[in-house]
This record gives structure tokens, C-alpha cells and sequence, in this order.
């Protein structure tokens, strides 16, 4: 799927502004930006919900307005007809896509397995919990087969267990489908996806694969903690040639190095040398968060 | 096409569930009893409810046939109206409130099938209901006051349906507007208030008036044939409805 120039106002508010990106077939997207940044605005009109204002999207090689045959689509608040069951819903929209009842309904018992919630399909929707539905959710967005499945927001409102089941779900899924789904939490994106579009106030901040963005933006870390205030000592190795950046915050010192082996050697004998009574020395990388903050908050 | 049956179906389902599709013909055919039954009464009820002194002697002509089902008419027009506009008033916003549209709009459904397929059974419903208060109110009135031919009754409804037609097109049109459901029903029933009493304040100015169907669908009743204008209003009645159903399926842009 290839987005160009993608365009929404609202009057004078522009919502998305000149976006473009495209999405690999296979791959999981996900859409990275604050709340209020253009999310769920860039998806209503891949989803042919909203028209753009400006721009074009093409999937597959062809430039269409619309490609809802093709994709399958979760609000960020699904809602669904309470009075209807899980079961009567999902013909429902298997019918709507365009299937035959009886297609419909051998597609939907394979979803409602699929998705975990078989037993509760001759329930009424009214009685489903927050998990339960967003699971409905995603069942009646894979009913007609789509090519892309969209998410908006999958876990933002659900409780850490629903939450891991439905990341373990997507893990599941990306197997066969290609996803895209907004989020406002990194730590999910990097847990399920391949790429990353990070999105700021409507405009394209970065986007890559995840293990680019990694090589490009994320530092190893040395971490020490001591038993006292170490300002002075980190004052004194901010001009060593392997560290690149000091933060020294209370009893903690986050030392950013180029090389991590010849930093530890170095750091080490500086410690012992000094007999710093350091209480714990880590060293690891600086996780996306950085970067996101970098450009969520510039 | 199948996808617009699929929708239909959906609409009946949901009327069925939420009981608007006894209760409104109920309503309808109730009131179409009570007018001839009333009329009938009307001498009895009175001795036996105020306290005149002895020995007044009340007398009150009995309607003909044809002005029991005129009054019958003038109470669908008022209590017949009001139940259908309250009824449908949120048959396109409360599912834009609530975000059901979107999740129907997702799935390549176009988005004239979505209301057109609303609007049909809308239309169903209120002619099923009119016909039947309709017949209910013919029957009595044939059973208690007098003959009257059943031709000229199902001509008269028809005439007056499409003015009932062109008021819940107009509530459709409304409904898939406007976010608030109120706003609708309030819109709609003073504009068909302010329709019937400015075409009965001015009747010169206003041939054209949707409302003049009524007084068409009256004479019918009353004369036996129609008297005044029929086609102008016809004609401008049915393009206001197709104008309306038209603007209605033409808003897409934010849903």
C-alpha cells in the first residue's frame, strides 16, 4: 500500500498533513503518535471513512478511492447492535462484504474458534466484556478475508491481561495478514512489529523498520548507582573518547558510550581504582522511547 | 442489491426487537376505532358525563361517513404524525451518535443503500400503519354510522399518504443531518404544522402545498370527488420527496 501526500482539514485545522508512507505486503505497521497527532484521522480514510482532503492511497498497484473489499477495520470504540449475538453479527457484516450467508457463517464459526470466544457466540453482544468485544471486533473485520487488517488503538482500553492476549493475537495474525494499527504506547509496537510510522501534529516524523530504527537512534547505556552523590566523578569522564553523553541524576549515572566492551574495561578499573561505592552497574541499550519522546515532544 | 436486502432485513429485525412494529400500527388503529366509535357515542356520552339539568335535550347532528373518516384523518395528522416522527427521528443519527454507521460503512456497503434501505422500511411501516387505521376506522364507521364505498376510502388514504410519504422521507432526511434526534422531531413537526395551517391561511398562495393533499384526500371523503387542487400538489410534493431522499444519500463526506 502506497499513501502520497495524504491531506485532512477540518476549517482551518489540519489534521493530517501531507503524510505519505507505504506498507510492505506480510508486514505489521505500527502507527505511532500522541494522542490527537492524526492517528485514527489517517485510518478512517484508508478506510474510505473520511474522504482526504488531498492526496491519493494505491494498494496493490492501483489507485482507487476506495478499498474497504480489501480492508478490514476496528474503531478504536467499536460498537456493535447489543441486541444481536456474536454469531447474528458477524453474518451480518460477512453478508454486507458480500458473502453468502452460508460462507458467511462457516467463516465466522472459524473466526469466533480462532479468536477464543466460540463459546460465547449465541450471547448477546450487550453482555460482552471490553476484551470479549474487541475481540468481536477484530473477528468481524477478518470476516470477508481482507488483505490489510487496520487496528486503531487494539489495547489501549483494556486491562494488562486482555492486553497481552490481544498482542499475543496479533502476533498470531501477522502470520497471514498484513497489519497496521495505531498505538500510543512504543512498547507495543515494538513488541508485534516489523515497521514503525511515527506521526506528529498530522506530519510524518519518522518511519522505518524497526531494527533500522534501532541501529540508527539506539545507544548503548552504561548505568551505575551508587551509595553516594556521583556529579563530581561524572563530571570527570564526560570528556573520555568512548562516552558521548553524561546524564548524572541523584545517585545514578546514565553513561551513553560508543563501544561498549572498551567502556566497561575502562569503567571498571575507574571504579576500583576509586573504590566508588557503587551499588549496581548495568549495561544495555536505550530502548525507542527516546526517540519517540524526541519527536513526540519537540 | 443483496447487501441493500441484507440492510433491510437488518431494519425489520430491529424494529421487530424494539416492538415498533406492533405498537405503532396499534396506535394507528386505535385512533382510526375510536373516531367513528366516538361519533357514535358522542350523545350517550355526553348525558351520561355532565350533569345538565333534567329534561335538556341535546341534540347533535350524526356525521356522514365521509366526515367520521375526515376526522379520522385529522387525527393522523396529529397524533399519527407525532408517533412517526418520534419513532424514526433517530433512525440515521442515534446510529451516527453511537458509531454503528461506521462500523456498517467499513464493509463496502454504498453509503445510498445504507439510507436508502433505512428509508424504505420507514416507509413500509407508516403505510402499513396508515392503511390499517385507515380500515379499522372504515369498518366501524360503515358497522355504526353508515355505507360508504370502499374504493373512495383506499383512494383518499393513498392521496393522503403521500403526504405522510413526504413527512418521514423529510424525518429520514433530517435524522441523517442532524446529530441530535430531538432536533429532528422538532424540526420536522413544525414544519408540518406550519405547512397545513399556512395552506389553510392561504389557500390562494399555496396550490402547491404538500398539505393540500389532505384537503384533497377530505373533499374525496366528503363529496366524493375531489374538489381543488390534486395534481399541482402531487407533483410538487413528490419532488420535494425525491429531492430530500436525494440529499439525504448524498452526504458522505464525515461520517
Amino acid at each position: 500500500m502506497e499513501v502520497q501526500s495524504l491531506t485532512k482539514s477540518f476549517g482551518k485545522h489540519v489534521a493530517v498533513n501531507d503524510l505519505s508512507f507505504s506498507i510492505e505486503e506480510g508486514h505489521c505497521v505500527a502507527l505511532l503518535g500522541a494522542n490527537g497527532a492524526g492517528k485514527t484521522t489517517t485510518l478512517e480514510m484508508l478506510a474510505s471513512l473520511q474522504k482526504p482532503t488531498k492526496g491519493s492511497v494505491s494498494f496493490l498497484g492501483v489507485e482507487k478511492k476506495d478499498f474497504r473489499e480489501d480492508i478490514g477495520y476496528l474503531p478504536q470504540y467499536p460498537v456493535f447492535f447489543s441486541w444481536m449475538n456474536a454469531m447474528e453479527y458477524l453474518v451480518l457484516m460477512g453478508e454486507l462484504s458480500g458473502m453468502s450467508k452460508a460462507k458467511a457463517m462457516a467463516r465466522a464459526d472459524e473466526l469466533l474458534e480462532l479468536l477464543g470466544i466460540a463459546d460465547a457466540k449465541k450471547r448477546k453482544i450487550g453482555g460482552f466484556s471490553g476484551g470479549m468485544k474487541q475481540r468481536l471486533g477484530i473477528a468481524q473485520a477478518l470476516i470477508h478475508e481482507p488483505k490489510l487488517l487496520m487496528l486503531d488503538e487494539p489495547v489501549s482500553a483494556l486491562d494488562p491481561v486482555g492486553r497481552r492476549e490481544i498482542l499475543e493475537l496479533m502476533k498470531l495474525l501477522k502470520e497471514t495478514t498484513t497489519i497496521l494499527f495505531s498505538t500510543h504506547i512504543l512498547h507495543d509496537a515494538e513488541e508485534v512489529c516489523d515497521d514503525v510510522i511515527m506521526i506528529h501534529k498530522g506530519e510524518l516524523a519518522v518511519s522505518g523498520s524497526l531494527s533500522e530504527l534501532r541501529r540508527k537512534h539506539q545507544e548503548d547505556v552504561i548505568v551505575i548507582a551508587a551509595d553516594e552523590n556521583l556529579d563530581a566523578w561524572a563530571g570527570s569522564i564526560e570528556s573520555w573518547d568512548v562516552v558521548s553523553k553524561v546524564i548524572s541524576a541523584n545517585d545514578k549515572v546514565e553513561i551513553y558510550v560508543k563501544s561498549v566492551a572498551e567502556a566497561r574495561t575502562q569503567l571498571l578499573a575507574e571504579i576500583n581504582e576509586k573504590q566508588l561505592p557503587i551499588t549496581s552497574f548495568t549495561v544495555g541499550q536505550t530502548s525507542l522511547e527516546g526517540l519517540f519522546m524526541e519527536v513526540v515532544g519537540r | 442489491m443483496k447487501k441493500w436486502f441484507v440492510l433491510h432485513r437488518k431494519e425489520w429485525l430491529e424494529m421487530t426487537l424494539n416492538y415498533k412494529i406492533i405498537w405503532i400500527p396499534l396506535i394507528f388503529v386505535l385512533f382510526g376505532l375510536m373516531q367513528p366509535i366516538t361519533s357514535y357515542y358522542m350523545p350517550e356520552i355526553l348525558k351520561n358525563a355532565s350533569n345538565l339539568p333534567e329534561g335538556s335535550i341535546i341534540q347533535i347532528p350524526m356525521p356522514t361517513s365521509g366526515e367520521v373518516l375526515t376526522q379520522t384523518m385529522g387525527q393522523f395528522n396529529q397524533i399519527g404524525v407525532l408517533v412517526l416522527v418520534l419513532a424514526f427521528m433517530g433512525i440515521v443519527s442515534s446510529e451516527r451518535r453511537s458509531g454503528m454507521i461506521k462500523a456498517i460503512l467499513v464493509k463496502p456497503v454504498s453509503y445510498p443503500s445504507y439510507i436508502t434501505s433505512k428509508w424504505m422500511s420507514v416507509v413500509l411501516l407508516s403505510a402499513g400503519s396508515v392503511f390499517l387505521g385507515m380500515l379499522a376506522s372504515w369498518y366501524y364507521t360503515v358497522l355504526l354510522i353508515g355505507d360508504f364505498p370502499f374504493i373512495d376510502m383506499v383512494k383518499g388514504t393513498l392521496i393522503y399518504f403521500i403526504w405522510i410519504l413526504f413527512i418521514v422521507t423529510f424525518t429520514v432526511f433530517l435524522s441523517s443531518f442532524l446529530k441530535s434526534s430531538g432536533f429532528v422531531a422538532a424540526f420536522t413537526l413544525v414544519l408540518s404544522i406550519l405547512l397545513s395551517l399556512l395552506t389553510s391561511l392561504f389557500e390562494k398562495w399555496m396550490e402547491w402545498s404538500p398539505a393540500q393533499l389532505t384537503n384533497a384526500a377530505a373533499s374525496l371523503f366528503m363529496a366524493g370527488d375531489i374538489e381543488g387542487p390534486l395534481l399541482l400538489p402531487l407533483i410538487t410534493t413528490v419532488i420535494l420527496t425525491a429531492l430530500f431522499l436525494y440529499l439525504a444519500t448524498s452526504r458522505k463526506s464525515s461520517v
